[in-house]
């Protein structure tokens, strides 16, 4: 019915999904020029990165949503782009994703966007699809708001109810998209202990994508650092804090100035503020 | 030069592909066995593009029915043919007037809001998600929408008719005195049914796939962001108008002209 269960018998620890040689372009710049990675099964994985690095892009990838220009992403041995849709589409009930802006369907409530991947998949009876629903929404902790549309949810809310819906068919993969972002400290928290909890109680492999340090790395298992479209280090949250290479420190550390430079390519600055041309 | 030569056939192959992108979309969405729960999406949808789009059509068309009743009869008084008032009415009506400001209506109305609707569920990563969940968007969000707009917009052009007929009525028999068995014998004995309200029911059926198909596919695939949104929706208006006034030209030609 579900249709989650992994093909072989996988050990935990195990690659889950794994990213080999990918390519990827977007008109004339290039986005990934040859990324490697591992995801093993029962784990959190980090991937950081500064902003414009390609991170969304990667979890696009993964989920089949973009087609690489070269490389493949296997997830449980399947080759996500040469399925067809169909299968695409089948394999995708065993990954849940949560969106930076939470992406509930604005037309309807609460309670009916957690249920909706339930009713669409299942031909469960419509009290334990409530049930189903009720007990994601009560381990997000918003039981209270299921009559709510999601023009009344803060943001925080909102991606707690999307994180409910992401688990909600139980998946065995679960991405998430930049889930700290533009949260409040408490909510913060909140997300980063519901991560932490769903992944160790329902047995999931996640991965992580964010540029928010602390709350990352005090709950991810292995971290993947991409930047200039490769994989610029990789490992436990404690060997990347002590890592020597200056740009890996730059970015853990958040130093604002460093080999990542602060300016953008420039010409001269007093060339420029004394140029006498009227143009920006 | 050079450069100019690449900028078109840049833009030539940006057409080509977008063409190719869009029939593809039509085909993908049109086909598959509507679920129960499709019924219901293309019920609600019916609502929204059909029912919600009644009252401009139907108060458009009493309007222009009775201009055309006040317009003809000035004219056709003067060759004493002011009889002949409910057949130019019904026939200017069922061939050209009703598909193709119906049509018109029908872009600006409901073609704007799906395309708006569609592109503020892909701005804000709704289609995204659904995709994420397993389930194919042009299945559950295009298809009701693509076949609500293919049904509604001929029982819009019928509703159109009537009416424009009825307000042809009030003008040349109410109010300017034209006999009302003359208006009446004479559109029945010159109205056909297949050639002139099978002809009219044929464009608005050709109309209402165009206008819904350039609708939706603005919609899916606009660039995400505010501006994108606005400029799909002005799109969807001028490209629907321009291909239905096209069409009427080549379809009335077929019909019409005397080629067969």
């Amino acid at each position: 019915m579900f249709d989650n269960f992994s093909t072989g018998v996988a050990m935990i620890g195990s690659p889950f999904v794994r990213v080999e040689g990918l390519h990827f372009s977007r008109g004339e710049k290039d986005i990934f020029r040859g990324v490697d990675l591992q995801v093993p099964l029962g784990r959190i994985t980090a991937i950081m990165g500064p902003s414009g690095t390609g991170k969304t892009t990667l979890l696009k990838l993964i989920g089949g949503q973009l087609v690489p220009d070269a490389g493949r992403v296997v997830i449980d041995d399947q080759d996500v782009h040469a399925l067809s849709r169909r299968t695409l589409f089948r394999l995708r009930r065993r990954m849940g994703m949560l969106f930076q802006s939470g992406a509930l369907f604005s037309d309807l409530s609460v309670f009916e966007n957690v249920a909706f991947p339930l009713r669409v998949h299942t031909d469960l009876p419509e009290t334990m699809i409530r049930d189903l629903a009720l007990m994601k929404l009560q381990a997000v902790g918003l039981r209270g708001a299921r009559g709510l549309m999601p023009a009344e949810l803060s943001g925080g809310m909102a991606r707690r109810v999307a994180l409910a819906r992401a688990i909600a068919l139980d998946p065995e993969l679960v991405l998430y998209d930049e889930p700290f972002v533009g949260q409040d400290p408490i909510s913060k928290g909140v997300l980063v202990q519901l991560i932490k909890r769903l992944n160790e109680a329902l047995g999931l492999t996640s991965i992580v994508v964010s540029h928010d340090i602390q709350e990352t790395l005090s709950i991810a298992d292995y971290v993947y650092v991409i930047a200039d479209g490769q994989v610029m280090a990789h490992g436990t949250p404690d060997s990347l804090d002590s890592h020597e290479d200056p740009r890996v420190s730059q970015f853990i550390h958040g130093e604002p100035d460093g080999p990542v430079p602060f300016h953008y390519p420039a010409g001269d600055f007093f060339d420029d503020i004394l140029s006498l041309e009227a143009r920006p | 030069m050079m450069e100019h030569l690449r900028g078109l056939g840049r833009r030539s192959c940006d057409v080509l592909e977008a063409l190719g992108r869009s029939g593809l979309f039509l085909g993908q969405s049109m086909l598959g066995i509507p679920s129960r729960e499709g019924w219901s999406l293309w019920l609600s949808q019916m609502h929204f593009v059909g029912v919600l789009s009644l009252a401009i059509v139907l108060v458009s068309g009493l309007f222009i029915g009775m201009v055309l009743a006040l317009q003809g009869y000035t004219i056709l008084v003067d060759f004493g043919a002011e009889q002949a008032l409910g057949q130019m009415v019904a026939l200017s009506l069922l061939r050209e007037l009703s598909p193709v400001v119906a049509a018109l209506l029908f872009a600006g109305r409901a073609g704007s809001a799906l395309t708006a609707e569609i592109g503020l569920m892909k701005a804000t990563e709704q289609l995204t998600s659904m995709e994420m969940i397993g389930v194919d968007p042009l299945r559950r969000v295009v298809a009701p929408r693509l076949w609500a707009g293919f049904v509604a917009l001929p029982l819009l052009t019928v509703g159109f008719s009537v009416v424009g007929i009825y307000g042809g009525y009030l003008v040349g028999v109410e109010w300017l005195g034209v006999f009302e068995g003359s208006y009446w014998s004479n559109m029945q004995a010159s109205v056909g049914f297949i050639e002139d309200i099978g002809n009219g029911l044929v464009k608005s059926l050709v109309f209402a796939l165009v206008v819904t198909w350039i609708a939706v596919f603005q919609g899916y695939d606009l660039v995400p962001t505010s501006e994108g949104i606005s400029r799909a929706t002005t799109r969807t208006v001028v490209y629907s108008s321009l291909a239905v006034l096209g069409l009427d030209f080549v379809l009335t030609a077929l019909m019409f002209g005397g080629f067969s």
